[in-house]
């Protein structure tokens, strides 16, 4: 599963570029059973470009840039490539820029040594100017202009400008040579082509900048001259963000496992990869790419407790904000919302949809986690009544006598919405949306009412101070009355297992990860909690890449089917999480084990899903957020044991290194306003702490209370026969 | 216009006041932008045809969800066409295949931008003039049905 070429991901905070490493902007990854090349430009999450391809001219001699490449590396957020072409060295640098948001490119060629080069440098791509949330679109008629020596493309109210420090000597519009002006109609390829002589001790430089994403934006960057005069500092900005980024999040160091902390650090990397502040004020993280590339609330939501654990509470301010901005206020099923609920998806436009079962639930718990590593009370007031429309929300669809939450039907609303008003309609006929959104699980998946149980208690903790005493105690006598159901409801004895679902005609008998959610929740009696953990270990469900969808002893399990038999990084992660729940460390070390190994052979990556009877990726994107971001918490939360109270100052630490370990540490860890740094070994605890305050730390040699800028030490004794004597505190 | 017809009219009509309301101008615009794409991107407006033998039409993307297709049909005014009867190629020069042909091993396959010339080798009754084609897709990867659906007045004959 190596052999694959690793992608080559370039971001800024409003921009991608997607390439294969090999000298253009290509990327061809198989899509839903089929090659399709992702490589281009991405600006404000909308594909701006398809494959952007340069190739060299002299003489009458043409060499394209793959085929000249030497080598490549990324340094500084840059992709960098150097190639050789008779007497010609080129240094290609490809960079996403912020504002402008879209790619620079740049070409340093020289010779050492004979006459000069005349030498032609030819730029092709075809516009696309659609959100990335329309996967298998592209836009067929563009309105093309030529500015000066820029050019413009339009698509409705997408736009583009592509720019050069050469100005064309040449235009071309689907191939045929074109003045300049005007044109209007089918665009498949855009060319032009740049005239430079290169000479022994007169190098010649060329910069490309492609930006864009909604027309209305275009022109308004103060920027533009700046990025194309200095492109390497221009380019190079990103990384330095990344660089100051990365300085402030925790750094975990296993100097025991050299492979899971290497991990630790790409998964690290690759969220950052995500982060989007694509514009009209939205942040977030975008779920994935290649064409999961705009901000899925529902990944989002995978992703926020991750940057936390880093230490990011302003991202994770933001996202939640821009979330709750786009909170349905009434019905409107065009969209497929309901009052209370929360988009499925937002973009820059803004554009957003509704229609998920799953994804307003989340949104309680991660203000509850807000507030607990961060302390912040201010935002989270202003969130009270969106939080209580939410419980509202589900309240509308829930069960009276079970108090379970009732899904399925959600794009079927849309469809019906729209059935009599259009002369082309175009659909999905996918009947239910949790997070396994292909396949059915109506009307009462086990996960939903875990996430359903968990929005009452956050909602009941956070509107303490807002809303009457009965409405508190009607959210949590509603979250009891769930707790009731699911543990009178869903064991099933004969599996040692939880039901998928429970349906009109009974309970639904298929297995799959979802009911360790349950688990993670702390919803179930300790023994089937355990028995679930162990039936859920067995090789129907895990593999040794991870675990699948489904058990592969199913009637229906398919192992290429999306959610009905592919094996998931994210299911991987809730079996961690629940292994180590339920007091199984070695289970859930092997668990967390399993998706380091994806990570560092995947170049830093994590796939969305592999097949199911199989290691090997399928219709997956090469990264996908909640491949990353829950492997990262569960290392903060069920390795480490961490658990953060920012309001009382207070750090629990109960880890569960594997026997063995010798020592283990932690940087930077954010905590309101202060960091914490931490060092284990089996014979003592270390904790140092830069608040303003003392902090108290819990841990399983017992408690100390750590003054501001100070570090405490906790001695304990091992013995052989015993383990271990607490606690000694110097 | 049907009573029902004028009923969700006056629905998309609240709900876009409400979206706008709520959310600013700025979205029902982008909203449109986006449908108004899809919905002139997939088929190719006035390109479906009288053929001596039946219709022809243009796809000019797939049908919101791109990659390989394991299971194609087409309906005309709401009857199936046999798959052996509808044929598809990329282009001018490509072979034509048959519905019949596809499979999980042998797919049908389409991507973003790429065109599907489609004909149908199914006589049609003389005196129509619109008609409904209905397609329907099963992925390989992605079981829920994909269906497009689009209504249009025939033009004039054109070689089959």
């Amino acid at each position: 599963m190596n052999a694959r070429p690793i992608p080559v991901l370039l971001t800024s905070l409003a921009s991608a570029a997607l390439l294969d490493g090999q000298g253009n902007l290509d990327l061809v990854q198989e899509t839903r059973g089929t090659p399709v090349d992702w490589g281009g430009v991405y600006g404000q999450l909308v594909r701006l470009t398809g494959p952007w391809r340069l190739v060299l001219h002299v003489d009458g001699a043409a060499q394209g840039l793959p085929e000249s490449r030497v080598d490549a590396r990324v340094t500084d957020g840059r992709w960098v490539s150097h190639h050789r072409w008779d007497r010609l060295e080129i240094v290609q640098s490809v960079a996403a820029v912020m504002d402008p948001p879209g790619v620079l490119r740049t070409l340093r060629c020289t010779v050492t040594e004979g006459p000069p080069i005349a030498l032609t440098v030819e730029s092709s791509w075809s516009p696309f100017l659609l959100p990335v949330l329309v996967e298998g679109i592209r836009p067929i008629h563009f309105e093309v202009e030529t500015r000066g020596t820029e050019w413009r493309v339009r698509q409705r109210g997408f736009g583009l400008a592509f720019r050069s420090t050469v100005p064309a000597s040449q235009l071309l519009i689907n191939r045929a040579s074109w003045r300049g002006g005007q044109y209007a109609g089918r665009v498949e390829e855009l060319r032009s082509e740049h005239e430079v002589r290169v000479a022994p001790g007169s190098p010649a430089e060329i910069t490309f900048l492609v930006h864009g994403g909604l027309e209305r934006d275009l022109g308004r960057s103060t920027n533009l001259e700046s990025v194309l005069q200095d492109p390497a500092r221009a380019g190079g900005a990103s990384g330095v963000d990344d660089a100051t980024w990365t300085g402030r999040t925790a750094t975990l160091r296993f100097p025991n496992a050299p492979t899971l902390e290497l991990a630790y650090s790409l998964a690290r990397t690759a969220l950052r990869r995500l982060y989007s502040a694509p514009g009209d004020g939205l942040a977030g993280l975008v779920a994935g790419y290649p064409w999961y590339s705009s901000i899925w609330c529902r990944d989002l939501a995978w992703m926020l407790p991750a940057v936390l654990w880093l230490g990011d509470f302003d991202w994770t301010e933001r996202s939640l904000t821009s979330v709750f901005a786009f909170q349905s206020r009434s019905t409107l099923p065009i969209l497929g919302g309901e009052p209370g609920e929360l988009p499925m998806q937002i973009s820059p436009g803004p554009i957003f949809f509704y229609g998920t079962s799953d994804t307003s639930l989340y949104y309680p718990g991660l203000v509850s986690r807000l507030v607990r590593h961060s302390g912040r009370r201010a935002s989270v007031d202003l969130w009270i009544p969106a939080v209580q429309r939410v419980i509202d929300w589900g309240r509308a669809r829930t069960d009276p006598e079970t108090g379970l939450l009732r899904h399925g039907g959600e794009v079927e609303t849309i469809s019906a919405a729209a059935a009599s008003l259009a002369r082309i309609r175009y659909g999905i006929d996918a009947p239910d949306t949790t997070i396994w959104d292909s396949t059915d699980r109506r009307p009462h998946a086990v996960d939903i009412q875990a996430l359903w149980y968990d929005a009452l208690l956050a909602a009941s903790g956070l509107v303490a101070e807002s809303v009457p005493d009965s409405e508190r105690a009607a959210y949590r006598s509603l979250a009891d009355r769930v707790l009731d159901s699911i543990r009178r409801r869903y064991p099933w004895p004969e599996e040692r297992y939880l039901y998928d679902s429970l349906g009109a005609q009974g309970p639904v008998r298929k297995v799959r990860p979802n009911a360790l959610r349950a688990v993670s929740a702390g919803l179930l009696d300790p023994n089937v909690a355990h028995e679930v953990v162990r039936r859920a270990a067995e090789g129907d469900l895990t593999t040794p890449w991870g675990v699948r969808t489904l058990s592969d002893r199913d009637p229906t399990y398919d192992p290429q089917a999306y959610h009905d038999g592919q094996v998931w990084t994210i299911a991987t992660s809730w079996a961690a999480d629940a292994a180590y729940h339920v007091g199984e460390p070695e289970l859930g070390y092997a668990y967390l084990e399993t998706i380091a190994r994806h990570l560092v052979d995947e170049g830093g990556f994590a796939h969305e899903c592999y097949r199911g009877d199989r290691p090997e990726p399928f219709n997956s994107c090469f990264l996908l957020g909640f491949s990353v971001a829950p492997f990262l918490t569960s290392l903060f939360e069920q390795l480490w044991g961490l658990a953060v109270d920012a309001e009382r100052r207070r750090l629990t630490v109960r880890p569960s290194f594997p026997a063995g370990w010798t020592e283990a540490s932690i940087e930077r860890l954010s905590l309101g306003h202060g960091t914490v740094d931490l060092k284990w070994t089996p014979a003592r605890w270390t904790v140092r702490w830069t608040g303003t305050e003392p902090l108290t730390v819990g841990t399983t040699s017992g408690e100390v209370v750590v003054p501001p800028g100070e570090s405490r030490t906790l001695e304990r004794t091992v013995t052989a026969a015993a383990g271990s004597r607490p606690a000694e505190i110097s | 216009m049907t009573g029902h017809r004028f009923g969700a009219i006056l629905s998309l009509l609240r709900q876009g006041l409400a979206v706008e309301v709520e959310f600013g101008s700025h979205s029902l615009e982008a909203m449109v932008w986006v449908a108004e794409t899809v919905e002139r991107s997939v088929y190719e407006p006035h390109s479906l045809c009288r053929t001596a033998d039946g219709l022809r039409f243009v796809l000019n993307n797939p049908p919101l969800r791109t990659g390989a297709f394991s299971w194609v049909s087409l309906a005309v005014d709401g009857a199936v066409v046999p798959p052996e009867r509808v044929w598809t190629r990329p282009g001018p020069g490509s072979p034509w295949k048959s519905l019949q042909g596809i499979s999980i091993e042998h797919p049908f396959e389409v991507r973003p931008g790429e065109r599907t010339e489609v004909v149908i080798r199914d006589p049609l009754p003389l005196g129509r003039p619109e008609v409904r084609i209905r397609i329907e897709f099963r992925s390989v990867a992605i079981p829920p049905l994909v269906w497009f659906e689009f209504s249009d007045s025939l033009g004039p004959e054109t070689p089959g």
